[in-house]
């Protein structure tokens, strides 16, 4: 076989060197953060669709039972604040990453997942209390929508923990660095989100 | 990662535990059992103060302060669209009617439609003998 040689310039020229850039041609943000955002923002019309139904069901009912009556709120303004320590907690665990330390990652983050724990912990408490009381979701709309509201965000405060304790366990092998962590920040912005809903679910469920 | 996020977080901290402290007080002692505040003041107060301790985590405790464009611009929206979903709500809420349920705890009997506000009436209904 004869071959045709031909002159490529992509192939043959002489090699250059190649300017490096000192920037990235992708978005000023890192994908990873891109995505939470926008995943959060979609769970934010999620939970917005909720209360919006809420509302509704609740305007529209001739006579909504008093929640002070039905629901145990010293309790559950106790477990918000277990929630807004926790968020707390995860704040610090990320300083501790900013600082390098990985003791202070293990031990802010552990706290964090306790709180979230207590916080599980308590919701379960509650939701055995009033389903030996007979208050079951489908009893009448008002534990309908409680349940719905409460046991939906009780859910993401799962994952959440899911989330954390695999966090966890990646900072005790060195996985963050104080230029990389990026993962932890993540699952602190979903922690934080579980946190910022609740705050509006327990005016609008228990204090309304 | 590698712009400076500090901030005072032990302060925001204190700051979400105050406004919950009031916010429960306020709901409490201005709710149905005690005050009795018109419904426009009490859910006003609680929804400023809910929306205040949601703010101070978005913008410290998530960092949106110390975002940049692309991030902000992808949680603005969400505003708008909040109050696109209760602007549908509305019309429902201003209904003259203003009874578009029935009272709480009312079933719907499936065959002809009617409405019984307690279960016990539909239970009767449905078996007349039960209770002899």
């Amino acid at each position: 076989m004869s071959s045709i040689t031909t002159f490529d310039p992509l192939v043959d020229a002489p090699k250059h060197h190649h300017p490096v850039y000192d920037y990235d041609s992708g978005p000023p943000v890192e994908r990873g953060k891109f995505a939470i955002w926008l995943f959060l923002a979609t769970e934010v019309m999620f939970f917005a669709g909720l209360i919006g139904a809420y509302i509704v069901l609740r305007s529209a009912t001739e006579s909504w039972p008093n929640p002070e009556e039905r629901l145990a709120v010293d309790i559950t303004a106790f477990n918000t604040f277990v929630l807004i320590v926790s968020s707390w907690l995860m704040v610090k665990a990320l300083f501790a990453a900013e600082a390098g330390d990985r003791s202070g990652i293990l031990k802010w983050l552990g706290l964090t997942i306790l709180g979230g724990t207590l916080f599980v912990s308590i919701q379960v408490y509650e939701y055995i209390v009033l389903f030996g009381e007979g208050n079951l979701p489908r009893t009448d709309l008002f534990w309908s929508t409680f349940y719905l509201m409460t046991g939906f965000h009780g859910t993401h405060v799962v994952v959440g923990l899911i989330w954390l304790i695999c966090a966890w366990v990646a900072a005790a092998r060195g996985k963050y660095t104080p230029k990389n962590y990026l993962g932890l920040e993540l699952a602190g912005l979903y922690w934080h989100f579980v946190d910022l809903v609740w705050v509006l679910l327990f005016t609008i469920v228990y204090l309304f | 990662m590698s712009q400076d996020k500090h901030f005072n977080a032990n302060k925001v901290f204190i700051g979400l535990i105050i406004l919950t402290a009031v916010e429960v007080a306020y709901g409490v002692i201005g709710g149905r059992n005690y005050l009795d505040l018109p419904k426009g003041l009490l859910w006003g107060g609680l929804i400023f103060m809910a929306i205040w301790k949601a703010l101070l985590i978005a913008w410290y405790f998530m960092h949106l302060k110390f975002e940049g464009w692309i991030v902000k611009g992808l949680i603005l929206p969400t505003p708008f669209l909040i109050a696109v979903i209760f602007g549908y709500v509305l019309p429902d809420l201003a209904d003259d009617e203003s009874n578009l349920v029935y009272p709480i705890g009312s079933m719907v009997e499936a065959k002809s439609g009617a409405v019984y506000e307690h279960m016990s009436d539909l239970q009767k209904h449905v078996n007349p003998d039960a209770g002899h």
